[in-house]
Formats: C-alpha cells, structure tokens, sequence
C-alpha cells in the first residue's frame, strides 16, 4: 500500500458505539469506514482496509452493499486478520505457543495451496472476517482467510512480519514489490507508531 | 433461505427436520452433533439468513486428515436420504431482534419444503421446575394440533410426559395459564407459529442447568431415539448408551486450552 500504486475508490462508511474517531473536534457519527482501492494498473484488483469494527447486525448489509453488485463468477477473495492468542484452543497452554503464528481457513473453491497450516477445530473465527467467508463459501466464491495469532495488543513489527509468507501466494505475489527490503520498510511505518504510543514524553 | 451445496435444491419432500433451539446449556445444539456425526450425515446446503451472528471453521465431525478440511458456517442442513431424515443445525446466537424473522423464515421453508414434520430439540431451566416437575421425569415432550393426530397413539405407548402449563405471570396468583419454556430460545415462538400454521411440529426438552451439558445431550438423544429408533435401541445400561452415539471431533476443548504449567 505505501508504494502509491493504488487508488481510492470508495468507503463503506459505518458507525456503532465501538467506533473511535481521531478527530475529537467535528464527532461526526458516520466517519468510521472501510476504504476501498483498485490497482491503478489493473483495476479489477481491489483492496478493502477496514479500519473499523463493524457490529454483527451491520455484517449482512455491509456484505451486500459490497458484493451486492459485483459478479460472482472470476472473483478470488483473500481476507487478512489477527486474533489475540488466548483465543487459539490448543492441548498445550497458549503461553507456551510460538506467537505469532498464522492459520488459514479455505472455501471449497479455493484451490491454490494456502501459505500455512489450516485452523484446526475447535477454533472458530468470528466477526466479519467470518461474514465475508461464509458469503463465499455459500455462493462458491474462492477465498482465503488468513489469520495472525498474536500475544501483543498493539501492532508490532513481529506481528506484521508474521503474514510475510503470504507474499509469494500465487494471488498476492504480483502486487508486492521488493520483498527483501520489506523489513526496513515495515520498520520505518512501525517507529511512527511507537513514538505516538509513548505516555511518557 | 436454502441454499444448495450442489447445482440443484433436493427434494426433501415427506422428510422429518430435526433442528435444535439455541436454548440453556445448548443441549438441542449438542444432540443435532451427536444425531450428524453418528449417522454421519452429508451437508446438503445453507440456510443463509441475516439472523445469527456468523462464525467459520473447518469441519466439526472431521474424522480423518482428508475430510478435516471442509470449511463450516453457521447454519448448515445435513441429510440422510434412506431415513428421510434432515437435519438443520444453528452454531450461533440470534442477533438483536432478529430471531422472529428467522422463525419466519424458518417455517416458509419448512412449507416451500414440504418437510412431513419438524421436531425441535431444546431445554429449559432446571430451577423454573414447580414441586411436581422436580419430582419426575426432566424429559417432556410439545406437540402441535397438527401433529397429535398422527402421533398421539404411539407417544403414549412411550409413557412420556407433556409439557405441563404454568401461570402466565407467576408474580399474580390467578394469572391464566399456558405454556412456558424459560431459557428455550426460539421455541415457545417457533411452536406457536407452527400451531397457528397447522404444522406438524413436535418439541423434545430436558430440564437443566448451564455446566457440562454432554450428558444432557446424550439423555435427550436417547429421549427421540424412543421415539424414532434412529439407532438400534439398547438396554438398560446408562453407560451403554454413551458409547452408541458418536461424538464429533468439534466438542474436544470445550471448557477451554490446557493450562499453564507455572500456575501449580
């Protein structure tokens, strides 16, 4: 995203009592979104950043206000998330997990090998990285989802750096470039965040 | 609404819908595992509403690593064709408001279907019992006008209990009666509306409390295999019964990951 290749072309714009608006002097109730990009040089390639959290009773519209007129047929959707890992159900206890780690979850009509090991039961997703799943899975879209387990609560380098096999998958490869100099990019987007993040200077 | 797996909508015609009430202890929900995962049932389609909060996963009566990898929604109907049995099974809450228009739905499809009889397998809190009640039987049983007619003669010969009316209002000493399922989620309403819709519906519940639930699963399975003899009946034995049905890979975790080392 930073590389400047995309283009905004949208927003879904939403609002429930999660939202947090960083601009405390216009509270305006709408200005929770999700933007929407397109490639500038293959416009049939869309990124959707949700910023937000959307509710589950605004999950079904907000579903078919995006997909609602989009064709079904050619359409491949991968979905990018995190979850804590406490939520990871495991024998073991979860302090003793290699966080982070990422699991995948597949329609049916997701062919491409997945870039790590499946979510294995009983671990369920939630929210709407699971209303957009379950819309493909029911209309036979193919889709990915992969999901980060992570032991911090505030973006991290290690985090980020944990989807980093996702690059060469066969859908995301041609959008990224200069994987190798990925870290010292992702370094210098992470240092603005921290210095924000610091109560004591 | 339905929605296929395959290229076309089977027909179910003459078929019983077993469903589950998303009630206490999610007892309905556990019985539908046991009753799916021990026929081994096949996924036949969704029915996709906007009612209840969704959730994905990968197979819950995964048995092997081939079959493991099927992804799973939150309202799946499973079937079995040389028992005409269907089965519908909800693995979520109902969103706000939203569980009126899924009975709706619901019975619509039961109707377009033409299914010969729904019965929904629910719960009710134990501590509503009134003296009676907690000196028989947890187990009790609905039916609708509808469906006594066909039924009546054979649920007798099973000895089993109706499901008894109590005040409207209990606060008010002579408050009118009628018939009360506290904690049972949807199915007072999915009831009432059947009986108004003149479908054959029967209700199928157990008394209990929130805590570990597979053994009232387990007794509410054994309660309908009474009745529809879905596996060979067995004797007296209450371990016995435990070993017939099977349970789904899902339920392993169910009171959450193992624990810390450090903390002992």
């Amino acid at each position: 995203m930073n590389s400047g290749v995309w283009e905004e072309v949208g927003c879904a714009k939403l609002w429930n009592e999660w939202c947090r608006t960083t601009d405390t002097i216009h509270l305006s109730p709408t200005e929770a979104f999700c933007v929407f990009y397109h490639l500038k040089s293959s416009p049939s390639v869309f990124l959707c950043q949700c910023s937000c959290y959307v509710a589950e009773d605004q999950q079904y519209q907000w579903l078919e206000k995006v997909f609602g007129s989009c064709p079904r047929k050619n359409m491949q959707i991968t979905i990018l998330t995190c979850r804590h890992v406490t939520d990871y159900k495991t024998s073991e206890s979860t302090g003793c997990l290699p966080s982070p780690f990422l699991k995948a979850l597949k329609t049916q009509n997701f062919r491409d090998p997945v870039c790590c090991s499946l979510l294995e039961q009983p671990n369920i997703v939630h929210d709407l990285p699971a209303a957009v799943l379950s819309y493909c899975q029911v209309w036979k879209i193919p889709a990915v989802l992969y999901l980060c387990y992570t032991d911090v609560m505030k973006l991290d380098l290690i985090t980020v750096e944990a989807f980093k096999p996702i690059l060469s998958s066969r859908s995301l490869k041609g959008l990224v470039k200069n994987v190798p100099q990925s870290t010292e990019t992702l370094k210098k987007l992470m240092t603005t965040n921290e210095i924000q993040s610091n109560i004591y200077t | 609404m339905f929605v296929p797996c395959g290229e076309s909508v089977p027909d179910l015609m003459g078929f019983t819908l077993l469903m589950p009430a998303v009630s206490v202890g999610n007892v309905g929900q556990f019985a539908i595992d046991l009753i799916i995962s021990t026929l081994n049932m096949s996924k036949i389609g969704y029915f996709y509403t906007d009612c209840l909060v969704p959730m994905v996963g990968n197979n819950p009566y995964a048995t092997a690593e081939e079959n493991s990898t099927e992804l799973s929604i939150n309202t799946e109907v499973y079937s079995l064709p040389s028992r005409k049995l269907v089965a519908l099974q909800l693995r979520s809450i109902f969103i706000k408001y939203k569980s009126k228009p899924f009975c709706e739905k619901l019975l619509s499809w039961v109707k377009s279907s033409s299914f010969a009889r729904v019965i929904v397998l629910s719960s009710s809190h134990s501590y509503h019992r009134n003296d009676l009640q907690l000196r028989s039987t947890p187990f009790r049983y609905l039916l609708t006008p509808s469906m006594q007619k066909s039924v009546q003669n054979k649920i007798k010969s099973l000895n089993w209990e109706e499901m008894e009316k109590s005040p409207c209002i209990p606060e008010i000493n002579d408050s009118e009666f009628c018939i009360r399922i506290p904690g049972g989620g949807i199915t007072k309403a999915l009831y009432d509306e059947s009986c108004s819709k003149e479908i054959q519906m029967a209700v199928l519940l157990k008394f209990v409390s929130e805590g570990d639930n597979i053994p009232d699963a387990l007794g509410l399975v054994e309660y309908l295999n009474e009745w529809l003899q879905i596996i060979k009946p067995c004797s007296d034995e209450p371990t016995a019964s435990a070993l017939r049905w099977k349970i789904p890979s899902s339920w392993r975790l169910l009171f959450g990951s193992g624990l810390p080392p450090a903390l002992f």
